[in-house]
């Protein structure tokens, strides 16, 4: 039943695609935390005078971690330990936008009646919803990625003459622990989607799924977490089996009766 | 085997509203069955125990030898579905939701868009065909999702009130195409309407239901004679002799109750023997409506129910 799984998924890609207010917010976030950010970043560390106080920090770093310039070793900084973060953000919002109604829409829309009566198991159903809504967040993160790595690049080789090389974290982070994360919060709310009764309170649900990841946002800022690639290899294996558990064992106890309900 | 096969089939709700009580009902393949009764008698909860969106309570139900509370996918493979509540989407054209729904049920492309345009074509949707379905009027919709139950070519369709919200011309269309259907293709059709002359006009047996509980079943013949014991006679003559014991119901227009249409002829005969001329001879058949009637209020023809 790949067709018809894979059917599931181009609609509703579609119908994202097809609804402009839906389609202009979910690059709102991605814009604000991949180019206006780091924009800022970049362009305020070049503008300020030397700090003796943050050039006695940098002097903690280990060698390896310094560059020839406090400019360049700063911006190498929050390109590897802070944006990162941000990549754990941007798929978990993008994916609630389209999981929080993957049921519920349907529901109010009264086309789920319908869908159910095609000839997929409930679990294949959902599993289409859940991919549906990950793989749109991996593309907003892709495009985001690229996005911000352009500008930054563009404004660094303008400012000082010089690029940076994202370090190996970004491999860790873009190809395991965000899709990993992402999964993890698309199958919870997806599952959520099920139960609610409308958009709004799938919606809501959603939004405690996103605290976790801003408390790292924060920790990250004020260098509580300041995490080897290993530690992130670990955890992104961790969330991967996590992630696959849940999507396995999510539709459990799911009838036709509590979804149409 | 037969088509759908239901027995002493139950479902009380959460709530604890008894929604249908000991349902025993069976269907041979190619059947039109009508499934009749007023809202809320339990006519779209039998489907949706049917089509396994619903769980029994009690008692087993089987499409094809599949139970689709067990295997809904498999029956979902054999049936075809149009209730009020499994609408299609605003935001695609009347085609792509066709498109969709074909591959959803595992068509290929290329043949799920062909069966898309014939299926428009046969209901007269083909204009329409490229028209977001927000566009669409109720009739039009109606067309499609039947155009949509069609596509995987099912050999059980359930319909719950098809032809709600069609103009007679469209409804007339839809009720030929389901005779086509059963005759043609063998398709088992279990139709549900409250719409007792609409269902008259295609359905070859009937089942009625009220408050959960099926009053009777059979074909028309059957319920009559269930029934009804006596059936009415009218003649227009210019007179009727007295010992016939034809009741006058109007100038030259005579009534009597019969138990079989064999004592016909023996009453014209009597009739033109006694010098009388007659004009027309009727044999008044209850109809449906008035089966139902009957049945729905209790009433009982000598004690036959």
């Amino acid at each position: 039943m790949k067709t018809a799984m894979y059917a599931i998924i181009k609609k509703d890609f579609r119908g994202i695609a097809g609804n402009r207010r839906l389609f202009s917010s979910l690059f709102i976030v991605p814009l604000v935390l991949t180019i206006v950010l780091p924009s800022v970043f970049v362009i305020t560390i070049h503008f300020v005078p030397d700090d003796p106080d943050i050039a006695k920090m940098l002097s903690l770093l280990p060698e390896g971690a310094r560059m020839e310039s406090m400019e360049l070793t700063v911006s190498g900084m929050i390109l590897n330990y802070i944006l990162p973060v941000f990549f754990l953000v941007i798929p978990i919002m993008a994916a609630s936008i389209m999981a929080a109604s993957a049921f519920v829409g349907e529901k109010e829309r009264h086309t789920l009646e319908t869908l159910l009566y095609c000839p997929l198991t409930l679990k294949q159903i959902f599993q289409a919803k859940v991919w549906a809504s990950f793989l749109l967040s991996m593309l907003v993160s892709l495009i985001s990625f690229t996005a911000m790595i352009l500008v930054i690049e563009t404004e660094l080789f303008l400012l000082s003459g010089r690029l940076l090389i994202p370090g190996v974290s970004w491999l860790v982070v873009m190809l395991l622990l965000s899709p990993a994360i992402s999964l993890i919060a698309v199958t919870l709310i997806v599952r959520e989607s099920a139960k609610a009764q409308s958009v709004e309170e799938s919606q809501q649900a959603a939004v405690f799924l996103i605290i976790p990841v801003i408390l790292l946002v924060a920790g990250q800022f004020t260098g509580l977490l300041l995490m080897s690639v290993w530690i992130l290899l670990g955890l992104g294996v961790v969330c991967a089996v996590l992630a696959w558990i849940l999507l396995q064992k999510s539709t459990g106890r799911f009838t036709y009766e509590k979804l149409l309900q | 085997m037969n088509a759908v096969t239901i027995q002493e089939l139950s479902k009380t709700y959460p709530g604890g509203k008894e929604a249908l009580k000991q349902l025993s009902l069976s269907l041979s393949a190619g059947e039109v069955f009508g499934f009749l009764g007023p809202n809320g008698a339990g006519k779209t909860t039998t489907v949706k125990l049917l089509t396994g969106a619903l769980a029994p309570s009690g008692g087993h139900c089987d499409i094809m030898g599949v139970n689709p509370n067990a295997q809904p996918e498999q029956a979902h493979l054999l049936s075809g579905i149009v209730t009020e509540h499994a609408q299609m989407y605003d935001t695609l054209t009347g085609l792509e939701n066709l498109i969709f729904y074909a591959a959803a049920f595992g068509l290929e492309a290329k043949e799920g868009k062909q069966r898309g345009e014939s299926l428009l074509r046969e209901l007269e949707l083909t204009e329409a065909k490229d028209r977001k379905l927000a566009t669409y009027s109720t009739g039009m919709r109606q067309r499609l999702s039947l155009a949509r139950a069609l596509l995987h070519r099912p050999k059980v369709l359930f319909l719950d009130e098809p032809t709600s919200g069609l103009d007679p011309e469209s409804a007339q269309n839809v009720n030929q195409m389901i005779r086509d259907l059963a005759r043609k293709e063998g398709i088992t059709v279990f139709l549900c309407t409250h719409q007792l002359r609409y269902a008259q006009e295609i359905c070859t047996r009937y089942g009625l239901i009220n408050r959960g509980s099926l009053l009777a079943s059979g074909t028309i013949e059957e319920l009559r004679a269930r029934v009804f014991n006596s059936k009415s006679l009218h003649i227009c003559a210019s007179a009727v002799p007295e010992k016939l014991n034809f009741v006058k119901c109007g100038a030259g227009e005579f009534e009597t109750r019969i138990h079989d249409k064999k004592e016909i002829p023996d009453l014209v005969r009597k009739i033109v023997e006694a010098g009388e001329d007659i004009y027309s001879v009727t044999l008044m058949e209850p109809s449906l409506e008035e089966i139902y009637f009957a049945l729905t209020a209790g009433r009982k023809e000598d004690g036959v129910i």
